[in-house]
């Protein structure tokens, strides 16, 4: 079944995920911050981006624990908060708690948004806009362009390996490898570069004028309510903080 | 917008997304994360550097987390001194990719010093964090770990950076090198 998020109109889920990443920004930590993570995760399950929340728990992990060690256990005096019998920088504690809820609200929204987004759905609601064709082709086309070279990557990679490339475990061995990886990989992608330049050239990509869309996805109300929410939502945090 | 530099930025994106994704999974303490920009910059110019460099940083913003998009002035500054290099014919050999590397990684280990202590306190990415809690442990300033720790990986970076992309640009068949000026400067043809 097609998540909720895949469903909406493009700009939809966009504009929610930065809102909520302004919102993280400008809500009063740390019940604030902790209040957009929360709504955060709610959002992402209840519209089927469960997977973006568990994604965000992978990214975030190694920062929550750098914070703790740089401002918790390396934090300045005075130190009253006792974890596990390791005596902790209060201030330091508390500045890792509100950086790391903002963090996590920011990456899980952002993740949420990337492993629902569908470039080509993106494209045409672009297209039905006016936006300007060459920049959404271009937002489109790196899409594409990422997940080819990232195939190419791990072909090269074995390949090299095949003929004797070891990426061992000292870091003299995975420095020498580093040409062997990414010079061949950066040479094929300019001479693609080149040759497509000719292919887009005759395809009449940067001709000007209207373009036409062929399946624009539909702007329903739903959308255009939810957008203004978003956007109402980040007045809200900013007024929760300044007001 | 001309198809050539539409053609080139989508590449030059995916170079930066797939060359950083390379250099974490080695687990090295360079990132390698802004060799499209640089190329694009020396390859089209600033404007192109400058354009390649802002959509990277906000499709890895997408893929990463929004956070990211502070440094996105890191990128800009690359971008500008990758093509002032190419101007003064700065990859024309080694040493000279190396020298400009150095100083590029100077002025961005100064910016996302700053970027990272005023905005993040320090916590960044893993490898610069972990050199700096290092610094931190040896009884430096939080300010003064945030800072040797972002100058050191950030000189190895871009010198290896600028190293590469020397090679590539010395590497590149005439026929592609005489369609950008620029590039063809940057290496003394």
């Amino acid at each position: 079944m097609t998540s909720l998020a895949r469903r909406a109109h493009p700009f939809t889920p966009a504009t929610v995920a930065l809102a909520l990443a302004a919102t993280a920004i400008l809500a009063p930590p740390p019940a604030g911050t902790l209040l957009v993570y929360i709504v955060t995760v709610v959002i992402a399950v209840a519209t089927g981006g469960a997977r973006g929340v568990a994604l965000g728990i992978a990214v975030c992990a190694p920062f929550w624990i750098l914070l703790l060690i740089m401002h918790g256990v390396m934090g300045d005096e005075p130190r009253t908060t006792v974890v596990l019998g390791v005596a902790l920088s209060t201030t330091g504690l508390s500045w890792a708690l509100e950086q790391g809820l903002r963090l996590a609200a920011i990456v899980t929204a952002s993740l949420v948004f990337a492993t629902s987004f569908d470039p080509h759905r993106f494209l045409q609601a672009a297209i039905a806009r006016g936006w300007r064709f060459d920049m959404a082709f271009v937002v489109v086309a790196t899409l594409d362009a990422a997940d080819r070279l990232r195939e190419q990557a791990v072909r090269l990679r074995e390949a090299q390996r095949t003929r004797g490339l070891r990426t061992g475990r000292t870091m003299l061995s995975k420095a020498r490898a580093i040409p062997a990886l990414v010079f061949p990989l950066m040479l094929m992608s300019v001479m693609e570069a080149d040759d497509r330049a000719l292919a887009l050239e005759t395809r009449g990509l940067t001709l000007v004028g209207p373009r036409t869309p062929i399946d624009p996805p539909r702007d329903r109300s739903v959308d255009r309510v939810i957008r203004w929410a978003a956007l109402l939502l980040v007045a809200a945090a900013g007024w929760w903080r300044f007001g | 917008m001309s198809p050539r530099l539409l053609a080139l930025i989508p590449t030059a994106v995916a170079i930066n997304l797939v060359v950083g994704q390379v250099a974490s999974e080695l687990a090295l303490p360079v990132y390698l994360d802004t060799l499209g920009t640089s190329l694009v910059a020396v390859l089209d110019g600033l404007s192109g550097g400058l354009l390649v460099g802002t959509l990277g940083q906000l499709l890895s913003g997408m893929l990463r987390g929004y956070v990211w998009l502070a440094f996105t002035p890191i990128q800009w500054l690359i971008a500008a001194l990758a093509a002032l290099a190419a101007a003064r014919g700065g990859f024309g050999n080694t040493s000279r990719s190396a020298a400009w590397g150095a100083a590029c990684g100077v002025a961005c280990g100064l910016t996302s010093a700053a970027i990272s202590y005023f905005l993040f306190g320090g916590v960044t990415a893993t490898g610069v964090t972990a050199v700096g809690a290092l610094f931190r442990s040896a009884g430096f300033s939080l300010a003064a770990a945030v800072t040797t720790a972002s100058l050191l990986t950030d000189i190895l970076d871009k010198t290896i950076s600028f190293i590469l992309l020397g090679i590539l640009l010395r590497s590149l068949p005439l026929r592609i090198l005489g369609r950008f000026p620029l590039a063809a400067r940057a290496v003394g043809r």
